[in-house]
């Protein structure tokens, strides 16, 4: 017994990284040798918690689009009616391409919007940087259902924007464009998902080495070229961090579209949510998750590519 | 169990240190579990009853009876359509009473989610009118499953001062191209594809042919441009009217009532190709967690105290024939109300039940028609 425990104070003084794990047991000696075993095990809580939580329910989703409904009860039958459907009936096309076209628009905006905020507390703001973004993201302790009604009161009919212009004599009728349309369902989207920029943004901002600004403008470039040539690339991976954080939820968003849209502002995640209640066709619901998935997935693919493309091309 | 006296132990310095910590224990544990003893006693709101509704019922106005015994209102859920409300309980939501509507009663009842009630437990059920009560599929071996509670119409509710009719009111007029974009609709094909049967002219009883589909679907695609907002959500509708945004809208009396309260120039429709007329009422769900709490929730509902605020605030018909003492013939006339129900209900166009399968297609086919399709 004291023999060994010799030997292994040996082995471990020659190897200190096996110092870290206590030697006794099978699984412990399997957890030494092995490392990617050892990340694994550090890895398996949430390993489980998204099998369980994603994994199962995206099989059953998966499995149910190839079902169809018979009255309250479903007909299991393989079928692959309901995408047959989804690529005939022009409703489905129509809405997904709305709705990518909507978020495309959301994100594009905030993003626009957002970066130069992030710069700004990147770049100028020295003290308090905190503080900043805090105040930034202030907002967004509020319920969202709050801002969206904020917002309806902001575009309604006798809201703000409305009264002030009809007050100044600008306007005579009130503005009807502003609510219950796309329009507004984009202001919407893109005040609602602000701090999912800002944030993003403001951390490549924040990485970028200033020396390299010296150098750029040591070799003559002006602040414009140096933004271009230097800053901008540089924070890509925050802009496409934030593109995606923002158009992959708002895709599928259903809440914005039903308070703000109108007849006309209707996105498909409205109509996944009826299929679900009223429509009482959890199957075609289903093949309609699924299809925006896909669709999100390319969209996404399309983006990526093209700022790969874009950060070869200016570096 | 022996009692110490601690004080005089303290005095006498008797009091050893281990008695003293026991001492202290005891008195950290009955500190801790005060809250949760009380909240017990002052039961909680998972003690209450749960009754899923249409949005504008959730207000503690139709409970004073139920608040008097229990202290406090019972859980509110809302939903914005019956079908909706089905499927939502059909996926596993448990409540204790929800409110279907006759149209819907022997489809709910053939989901095997509920119960009969047990009428002997309602002190005011001697009171309810039993014209109501006796609707198309409603009473299994004699034992009723819908209690009802409110009755009246789907109509238009019109700006008098905006919206100029010609002629008679009409369904036209919310087809009325020269108000396009200051129309409004409810969003449920529970009241519009049936409001849209009426005027397209199509009876009832055949609903269910696929020349009334072609019909009635032709009719709303024709409304649907004029259309500014589609909503199950009454009181953006009642908002909507009152700013002038909107100068019609399909709505149940409650809108009409509520604007003529507040003083603004509103009329609610007697269309001469007649309203949508329906009985709404409770049921209890099989499964009810506080069976005796549900059938306060429903005793409560049906007590004259509620209808006579159904009556006065909302415009609603009641089903308790004691809730019209208090009003007066001219005054249920005004509100487009009588004291025989059946006088209202039959003038108008009475919903008729559908198979599962009609409500399924129905509401594909009208959700397609609001996409724009």
């Amino acid at each position: 017994m004291a023999d060994t425990t010799i030997a292994q104070t040996q082995a471990a003084s020659t190897k200190p990284s096996v110092d870290l794990i206590k030697t006794t047991g099978f699984l412990a000696s399997l957890l030494q040798r092995y490392e990617i075993l050892r990340g694994y095990s550090l890895l398996a809580p949430a390993l489980v918690f998204m099998a369980l939580g994603i994994l199962v329910p995206f099989g059953i989703l998966i499995t149910m689009s190839f079902w169809t409904p018979a009255g309250f009860e479903f007909n299991t039958d393989f079928s692959l009616k309901n995408y047959q459907d989804a690529a005939e009936r022009p409703i489905y096309g129509a809405l997904v391409t709305r709705s990518l076209w909507i978020s495309g628009a959301a994100t594009l905006i905030t993003v626009m919007f957002c970066y130069p905020m992030a710069y700004y507390v990147a770049f100028y703001v020295h003290r308090n940087k905190m503080l900043w973004l805090i105040l930034m993201t202030l907002p967004f302790w509020t319920s969202y259902l709050l801002r969206v009604f904020a917002w309806k009161i902001i575009l309604g009919y006798d809201g703000l924007i409305n009264s002030s212009l009809s007050g100044m004599g600008l306007i005579e009728q009130p503005l009807e464009f502003l609510l219950y349309s796309q329009t507004a369902v984009v202001i919407t989207l893109t005040h609602a998902w602000a701090a999912f920029a800002i944030l993003p943004i403001y951390v490549s901002l924040e990485k970028i080495d200033r020396s390299l600004l010296e150098a750029a403008t040591d070799l003559g470039d002006g602040p414009w070229t140096r933004f271009f040539r230097v800053t901008l690339p540089l924070s890509l991976p925050g802009v496409m961090a934030a593109s995606m954080l923002i158009f992959i939820p708002t895709v599928g968003d259903f809440i914005t579209p039903a308070l703000m849209g109108g007849p006309d502002g209707m996105m498909i995640g409205n109509l996944i949510q009826l299929q679900f209640g009223r429509a009482n066709n959890w199957p075609m619901g289903s093949t309609l998750a699924i299809v925006m998935m896909l669709s999100v997935g390319a969209a996404a693919l399309v983006m990526y590519l093209m700022t790969e493309f874009l950060k070869r091309r200016v570096a | 169990m022996d009692v110490v006296d601690n004080l005089n132990a303290v005095k006498n310095g008797e009091l050893s240190r281990r008695k003293f910590n026991k001492s202290l224990l005891a008195m950290g544990i009955g500190l801790l579990t005060v809250p949760y003893t009380q909240r017990r006693a002052l039961a909680a709101a998972e003690d209450q009853a749960t009754y899923f509704t249409w949005g504008g019922y959730d207000i503690p106005e139709l409970f004073t009876s139920y608040e008097g015994k229990n202290g406090s209102l019972p859980n509110f859920a809302t939903f914005g359509g019956s079908e909706e409300a089905l499927t939502k309980m059909r996926a596993g939501f448990v409540v204790d009473v929800a409110h279907p509507c006759n149209q819907g009663v022997p489809r709910w009842i053939k989901s095997g989610l509920f119960q009969p009630l047990d009428t002997t437990r309602l002190s005011n059920w001697s009171d309810v009118m039993p014209d109501l009560y006796n609707i198309e599929g409603n009473v299994v071996d004699g034992k009723p499953y819908m209690a009802p509670m409110d009755w009246g119409q789907t109509s238009v509710t019109y700006r008098t001062d905006l919206f100029e009719v010609e002629g008679e009111e009409s369904w036209g007029m919310l087809w009325d191209e020269r108000y396009k974009g200051r129309l409004g609709s409810l969003a449920s094909g529970g009241d519009a594809w049936w409001c849209g049967a009426i005027y397209s002219g199509v009876d009832f009883e055949n609903i269910d042919s696929d020349d009334a589909f072609a019909k009635i679907g032709e009719t709303m695609r024709k409304q649907r441009p004029l259309i500014r907002v589609y909503t199950d959500d009454t009181t953006s509708l009642q908002q909507a009217l009152a700013s002038g945004e909107l100068a019609a809208a399909m709505t149940w009396n409650e809108t009409a009532t509520a604007l003529k309260g507040e003083g603004i120039p509103a009329a609610f429709a007697k269309p001469k190709e007649g309203a949508l007329t329906w009985v709404c009422g409770v049921m209890m769900h099989k499964d009810a967690p506080n069976v005796d709490r549900a059938y306060e929730v429903v005793d409560s509902l049906i007590s004259p105290e509620t209808g006579k605020f159904l009556i006065g605030d909302y415009g609603y018909g009641h089903s308790n024939i004691k809730s019209f003492e208090a009003f007066s013939d001219d005054e249920l006339t005004d509100k487009g109300l009588s004291r025989e129900p059946a006088d209202i209900l039959n003038a108008g166009h009475y919903q008729v039940p559908q198979t599962q399968e009609w409500e399924t297609r129905m509401n594909n086919e009208f959700e397609q028609i609001k996409a724009g399709f």
